[in-house]
């Protein structure tokens, strides 16, 4: 039982900069020595709607975001309206006195204050930072400091208006934190994990058309450009960002694509090229609620499917789903070095949930594979698509060996590349390329395909974020459960998870229709005994998920 | 000099256009051998459709792509590897139908590519249907009535997207031919060359290019000029309409850095806290 979880959440419009002020807040919690995760809860739009981020922290690991909160700072009436409800009881909630009258809560007139401050601009965010300094008496300076190192325009006007603040809640301080701040943190959120994972096993091209969630990694790896020294293009089209990083590998770079649903549905003609010519690809699909443009700021598990079945024609793919953010930087490698090793695109499957959340993490990239290919050794009669046993042929690059020709081709082809409509070529061909599904299951063997949590009897299978919701539920249940979660989809890790063959078991999603413990019953027989489905975009409460789980047992 | 047949047997109509195209760019890669560009360091990239095929007759390095994406996967080879010359094939169809975007894309971008356009006024190879520059009225299976759109002009659309290198040239000329490809191959930035193909199954055009085709004398010096001559019917003119020198876009990007030449090593990586 988890007695220590302590919440924040900070509401209000949309361009009033909660995100950020949740981030740095979180920092402190961090510099603190806690375990922290951030969620950030935003629609599709860009100045006013409601916008709220929750910072939950412990000194144990956190692996969701909780509803009920310790302490709220609502910026507008709307956000108190939503969250009042949710206080804990003996939290703290602090209002905008200039936009609610609360007769519970601490009125604060934030935008009048602010107003004094800044002669041009706002950044009302400053009194979340205020606030949680000033309610948990952490020292002015180390408040100042924060506020200094993370907004980097209106220095003085920021420190003026923190202070104001400050001193009007400090004269109330009921929990002082006494930290000394002074610990080392990584804060990060899933799409950055995976783009650090790739770049430690060899990414140097990074190819994308905006779309919500997987943006936050075209920014990410744009802005690391120099410190990386890989490149993040912003291509006209999700077709152009897949044929560009398809002819990038052509020329030997190790690339990857990211959307999700939507921009992965353009990409399909071109990721079913990437399995006939053969093409290593990472590609990051992270979901949405769809279909079509959905609900493009939420999170879902609807692509399971999709992603198993991306492309048109037969030919081997890889499909993986992170359960963790540390799975996320792991699997980024794997699977880029997993697409090397065996020509042919691999799919990380994830969600906005793990893709945005953020959580503080230790990271180790020593033991992190690299994404590395079966070379020819420059022979002069070089075949792009030689037959080999296991189906692999040697790749060579262009200008490498003088007198080779590369020849790599969409079409159906000898093994010299030149397309070819001859029955027998086609029957080879097609047989090289199957063998290679061999040689995967195999490959997939060197990493952790599947996780299990708890030894629990109730046997509970899910995958992706859904698998941190869960890990976080069984905080609050005495019941014996054992969280079962594929790492790996396709090709699937049968042998790890065959004595769960033909039984029975809860299946948790994020879906209307079941697709995963459909998956699970084509796959292993696997009978569901409840099946958890929560598709409202939303992540599940850890207490509420607990409860929900106790009476799936109790049915 | 490599041999650049394949030993693949040619499946275009006797007469075609493409007959020509292929035999300008294996004299202009003898050109370019000359020039201290190997044969090695060319790629290749084509669509799909009558010109694609191409890429099967030519002993060159490169990839075989889908229909109109030929220009995107050759930008993605020209940026792991700059030192490479990258020539792309596509048909009317392909690099202004389905492609468009990636055409205008990469003239936009100034990328240092060479487009060679492949234009027969039709789809050849599904039957002979309307493309993008067919003449008002042609009438093909899809269009039995005739068209009714206004066909694209290439070359001012190319100027306009910001191609650096702009000229058209003619399948039966093949030395102008030659010539325009090798200054395309040798322009640093993207490079466009509209070659006017006749088809002789669906867009039999021998005739009227004969008539009508025109030589530019020099490239005109004015945007305008360049426009209106590109525009005209009464004379067909074939040669460079356009070149200017603009920075390209793999420098702007990492300046004379090659990424797969320089890739960094897993090792090397795990040593850099990211």
């Amino acid at each position: 039982m988890s007695e220590n979880i302590y919440t924040i959440l900070i509401g209000g419009r949309a361009g009033e900069g909660i995100k950020k002020a949740a981030q740095v807040i979180a920092g402190l919690l961090c510099q603190a020595g806690k375990q922290v995760y951030q969620a950030d809860d935003y629609q599709s739009l860009i100045r006013g709607g409601h916008n709220f981020s929750t910072v939950s922290s412990s000194d144990e690991t956190v692996y969701a975001a909780y509803q009920d909160a310790d302490l709220i700072i609502c910026f507008d009436h709307r956000s108190v309206e939503e969250h009042a409800g949710f206080l804990k009881p003996g939290g703290v909630l602090f209002c905008n006195s200039d936009e609610s009258d609360l007769e519970d809560g601490a009125g604060i007139p934030m935008t009048s204050i602010m107003k004094k401050h800044y002669p041009e601009g706002s950044n009302i965010g400053i009194v979340a930072i205020a606030i949680f300094c000033a309610h948990h008496s952490i020292h002015q300076y180390i408040m100042r400091n924060t506020i200094k190192q993370q907004f980097k325009r209106n220095i003085a006007e920021n420190i003026a208006f923190a202070d104001e603040i400050y001193e009007l809640v400090i004269k109330k301080s009921s929990e002082p934190m006494d930290h000394p701040f002074d610990h080392q943190y990584r804060f990060l959120s899933g799409n950055q994990a995976i783009g650090l994972g790739a770049y430690y096993a060899g990414l140097d091209f990074y190819f994308a058309y905006p779309m919500t969630p997987a943006s936050s990694l075209l920014h990410y790896l744009a802005l690391k450009k120099e410190s990386l020294g890989i490149y993040a293009i912003h291509a006209e089209s999700e077709l152009a960002a897949i044929n560009m990083a398809i002819g990038s590998a052509v020329a030997g770079c190790r690339s990857a694509v990211g959307s999700s649903g939507g921009g992965f549905a353009l990409m399909q003609e071109a990721f079913s090229m990437a399995g006939i010519v053969e093409a290593p690809l990472l590609c990051v699909l992270t979901s949405r609620p769809g279909p079509a443009t959905g609900v493009s700021t939420y999170t879902a598990q609807e692509d399971l499917w999709f992603a198993i079945n991306q492309g048109h024609g037969e030919f081997p793919r890889v499909v993986a789903s992170p359960d963790c953010h540390e799975r996320a930087f792991s699997l980024a490698a794997e699977l880029l070095s997993l697409a090397w090793e065996v020509q042919t695109p691999a799919i990380l499957l994830t969600e906005k949930q793990l893709s945005e959340d953020m959580r503080n993490l230790h990271l180790d990239q020593t033991s992190l594979p690299e994404a590395s290919c079966l070379m020819d050794n420059c022979s002069k009669d070089y075949k792009r698509y030689a037959i080999t046993e296991s189906g692999i042929s040697p790749l060579q690059f262009p200008q490498d060996c003088p007198e080779s020709v590369v020849k790599w081709n969409s079409h159906e082809h000898f093994e010299t590349g030149l397309r070819t409509d001859a029955a027998g070529a086609m029957i080879a061909m097609k047989d090289k390329r199957n063998r290679k599904n061999a040689v995967l299951e195999k490959a997939t063997r060197k990493y952790q395909r599947v996780a299990v949590y708890g030894n629990g009897e109730n046997v509970i299978f899910a995958y992706g974020s859904t698998v941190m919701e869960l890990r976080e539920a069984l905080k609050y249940t005495d019941s014996g459960f054992r969280i079962v979660a594929p790492i790996y989809l396709e090709p699937f890790p049968f042998e790890e998870l065959k004595e769960y063959e033909g039984k029975a078991a809860i299946v948790v999603e994020h879906s209307s229709t079941g697709q995963f413990a459909r998956f699970l019953q084509w796959k292993l027989k696997l009978q569901t005994k409840r099946n958890i489905l929560k598709y409202d975009g939303r992540a599940f409460d850890p207490i509420k998920l607990a409860n929900l789980l106790e009476e799936a047992i109790h049915a | 000099m490599r041999e650049l047949d394949t030993n693949k047997a040619n499946t275009w109509c006797s007469g075609c256009g493409n007959f020509g195209i292929i035999n300008a760019v294996k004299k202009a890669i003898h050109d370019l051998n000359a020039k201290e560009v190997g044969t090695d360091d060319i790629v290749i990239t084509a669509g799909i459709g009558c010109h694609g095929k191409i890429f099967d007759y030519l002993n060159l390095s490169g990839i075989y792509g889908l229909h109109g994406r030929a220009l995107a996967t050759a930008q993605g080879i020209k940026l792991a590897n700059p030192d490479l010359k990258i020539i792309s094939f596509g048909g009317d169809g392909d690099s202004l139908g389905e492609g468009l975007e990636h055409t205008l894309f990469a003239a936009k971008r100034n990328m240092d590519i060479t487009l060679i356009l492949h234009n027969n006024g039709n789809y050849g190879l599904t039957t002979g249907q309307f493309s993008p520059l067919s003449f008002q009225g042609y009438k093909g299976l899809s269009t039995p009535f005739g068209s009714i759109e206004k066909p694209f002009d290439a070359v001012p659309l190319l100027i306009e997207a910001g191609a650096t290198f702009v000229a058209r040239a003619y399948s039966a000329r093949i030395d102008h031919l030659c010539e325009m490809i090798v200054k395309a191959v040798q322009h640093k930035g993207f490079s466009f060359v509209e070659v006017l193909q006749p088809c002789v199954a669906y867009n039999n055009t021998y005739q009227l290019f004969n008539q009508k085709v025109k030589h530019l004398e020099i490239v005109p010096d004015k945007l305008s000029q360049a426009l209106t001559l590109a525009r005209s019917t009464e004379d067909i003119y074939i040669g460079i309409f356009h070149q200017e020198t603009r920075a390209v876009y793999h420098e702007l990007l990492y300046q004379d850095a090659n990424p797969y030449r320089q890739r960094k090593s897993a090792a090397e990586r795990r040593e850099h806290k990211a």
